[in-house]
């Protein structure tokens, strides 16, 4: 699979929702060069389960992991996503970036089209306070249920409150975990 | 042993919540028995490390799963990204995600780095990557072997494994200093060249694994117990392994061709041509159940040497960083902008690091990390339908799971009444690699 293939169907699928893209070449070996291509997309939110759909339609499809920032008014996801493994140099690297409002962090979930990606977005709903409507299971992957903050998040007013309260509990305690004297 | 029917092709490969419970009570109605739930873990002697797996038993048949994770989340993340550290001292950190694969995170992230900042590595030290990232190969697939014929019963072939094992962490400590924790890649090359005088050492390795290599795949692949005990056990079918994005040898014993080496290659790996390894290489057809993942695994051994023989032989002569004042790397560093993505094969599958720096800024402003039993997790929910109690642990421990990886969270124990201190052990460590050196 070339990335050019994979450029050609996301901008005829997605039109104007593919809002940018770039291709990196990266050159690998030392005595037999290869080029291993990468693609670098923005997408608009509503069109990241149309863009996977589009992917998955040209071969495997694996998804590596969601990446998330909280970036001042808005929160960037980023889609790594691999097209096509099985074959020498033949899989391709597609990260689509997307951007969700801080008053609606929603995105659709893209369960549906590739189940693989539930603990990422489970993660980033626990992390960033992200919602994909349509996720079959939202509960916590990783941090306890009834922690009141999201830890990526740089406009967490309790975080650091919640730090701290941590470190002071630790301090009181021995490393059995029961009260200090 | 109990095999499960093969999943109906239009089935999803993970039934929601509610129809599982909905089969519950049909089955309930028609006679079958009663759905009891027995929580095993998060501390749990079948378990290696923290993990709550909640299952639904009718009799001694397993009918859902339940699994919750993050009781080892030490944030490392979160350390990277915000609490002021430099990359040399995020380098540093991202070698602790995992013991086992403390290569393979450096490896992944100082590629994520070098591309975010364009930095260039010398072809000497892509090879030396390589070599240290397929004897971390080889030592955590024999831990695995190891892991497994516990799990099995079978504590003989447990002591046969770690036995042998010990070899290749002598080399590692040889080449590195260490057994764990190589501290071998930094930004734009490596710490370490490796010397003329250790070239024997290490071809001994190899050929002392050459030799030992026909006799683990006879005790593990000829013998009676664990083909019982193995075959049609915790199947993962393709469909299964492609839908849930699994990775490396779980997805590899389920006949997928996916390896990040071959699939899309870094560093050296093209010069070695890597080509994923199934169960067909083996001549068996691949069904995805745990003894073809033994297959896969140690047939990866044997591949594995292959690697090192011919990067030991084509090894290029030159530099092995392009920055050998860390004080010059850093202020470069401090002044590059960008994003980049790494990635590498870890023993367990896909480790795959994201980043971002801001120029003016010395550490990161975006790091995401991703462990191969994060792509694994979700693999354990068609491996345990319809299995047995007695399977779980042999089941649980197929994926090779690393939990404290996952949840990138460190954890020390201290239960003995004797407590050796890190002065004790540091010199113990020293002695031990001055007799290697001798």
């Amino acid at each position: 699979m070339r990335a050019e293939q994979v450029l050609r169907a996301l901008t005829a699928s997605l039109g104007e929702k593919l809002r940018s893209y770039e291709l990196r070449p990266l050159e690998v070996g030392v005595r037999q060069k290869r080029t291993v291509e990468e693609i670098w997309a923005e997408v608009a939110r509503e069109a990241i389960p149309q863009a996977v759909a589009v992917l998955k339609g040209l071969g495997p499809l694996h998804i590596s992991i969601i990446s998330g920032h909280d970036a001042g008014e808005t929160i960037e996801l980023l889609y790594h996503l691999a097209v096509g493994f099985g074959t020498e140099g033949g899989e391709v690297m597609v990260t689509l970036r997307t951007f969700l409002p801080k008053s609606d962090p929603t995105v659709p979930s893209i369960c549906g089209i590739l189940p693989g990606a539930e603990t990422t977005e489970r993660e980033k709903i626990e992390f960033l306070g992200v919602d994909f409507p349509g996720i079959p299971r939202r509960d916590h992957v990783f941090l306890p249920d009834d922690l009141p903050v999201h830890p990526w998040r740089r406009d967490e007013p309790e975080l650091e409150k919640f730090l701290h309260r941590m470190v002071e509990w630790e301090k009181g305690h021995d490393r059995k975990g029961t009260e200090g004297s | 042993m109990t095999e499960r029917e093969p999943r109906d092709p239009n089935d999803p490969v993970l039934p929601a919540v509610e129809e599982v419970r909905e089969a519950e009570l049909r089955g309930v109605e028609a006679g079958l028995g009663e759905v009891f739930e027995v929580p095993i873990g998060p501390i749990h002697p079948a378990m290696k490390e923290p993990i709550r797996l909640t299952f639904r038993v009718r009799g001694e048949r397993i009918v859902g799963v339940e699994i919750r994770t993050g009781f080892a989340h030490r944030g490392i993340e979160f350390m990277g990204m915000r609490q002021g550290r430099n990359l040399i001292q995020v380098l540093y950190l991202s070698e602790r995600i995992c013991g086992i694969c403390s290569v393979s995170h450096p490896i992944a992230f100082t590629q994520a780095v070098e591309r975010a900042a364009g930095i260039e590595v010398p072809p000497r030290a892509q090879y030396i990557r390589v070599i240290i990232s397929e004897l971390e190969r080889i030592h955590s697939h024999l831990l695995w072997a190891g892991v497994a014929a516990h799990e099995l019963g079978f504590d003989t072939l447990l002591h046969l494994t770690w036995r042998v094992r010990e070899k290749v962490l002598d080399i590692l400590e040889e080449l590195t200093g260490n057994r764990i924790d190589y501290a071998i890649p930094i930004f734009g090359g490596v710490r370490r060249d490796i010397t003329p005088e250790q070239y024997p050492k290490v071809w001994e390795a190899i050929r002392y694994y050459r030799g030992l290599l026909e006799q683990l795949l006879d005790a593990f692949l000829r013998d009676p117990t664990v083909e019982a005990r193995t075959r049609g056990v915790g199947v993962l079918e393709p469909k299964e392994a492609e839908e849930l994005c699994a990775v490396g040898p779980t997805a590899r014993a389920s006949g997928l061709r996916k390896d990040v080496r071959q699939d899309r290659p870094y560093l050296a790996y093209p010069d070695f041509e890597v080509k994923a390894i199934t169960p067909a290489d083996y001549g068996l057809t691949p069904i995805g159940d745990v003894y073809d993942k033994i297959v896969v695994r140690l047939l990866e051994v044997g591949q594995s040497l292959d690697i090192i023989e011919k990067a030991l032989m084509n090894m290029p002569e030159g530099e092995i960083t392009s920055f050998p004042k860390i004080p010059a790397l850093l202020a470069y560093l401090k002044k590059a902008e960008g994003e980049g993505l790494g990635w590498h094969e870890a023993p367990r599958g896909e480790v795959i690091h994201y980043v971002r720096l801001v120029s003016g800024d010395e550490s990161l402003l975006v790091w995401k990390v991703k462990a191969p039993t994060y792509s694994n997790l979700l693999s354990w929910y068609p491996m345990f339908e319809d299995q047995e109690i007695a399977d779980i642990p042999i089941i649980a421990a197929c994926i090779d799971p690393c939990i404290c990886c996952m949840d990138r969270v460190y954890v020390v124990r201290d239960g003995r009444e004797e407590t050796w201190t890190k002065e004790q052990l540091l010199k113990l460590s020293w002695e031990k690699t001055r007799r290697l050196r001798r």
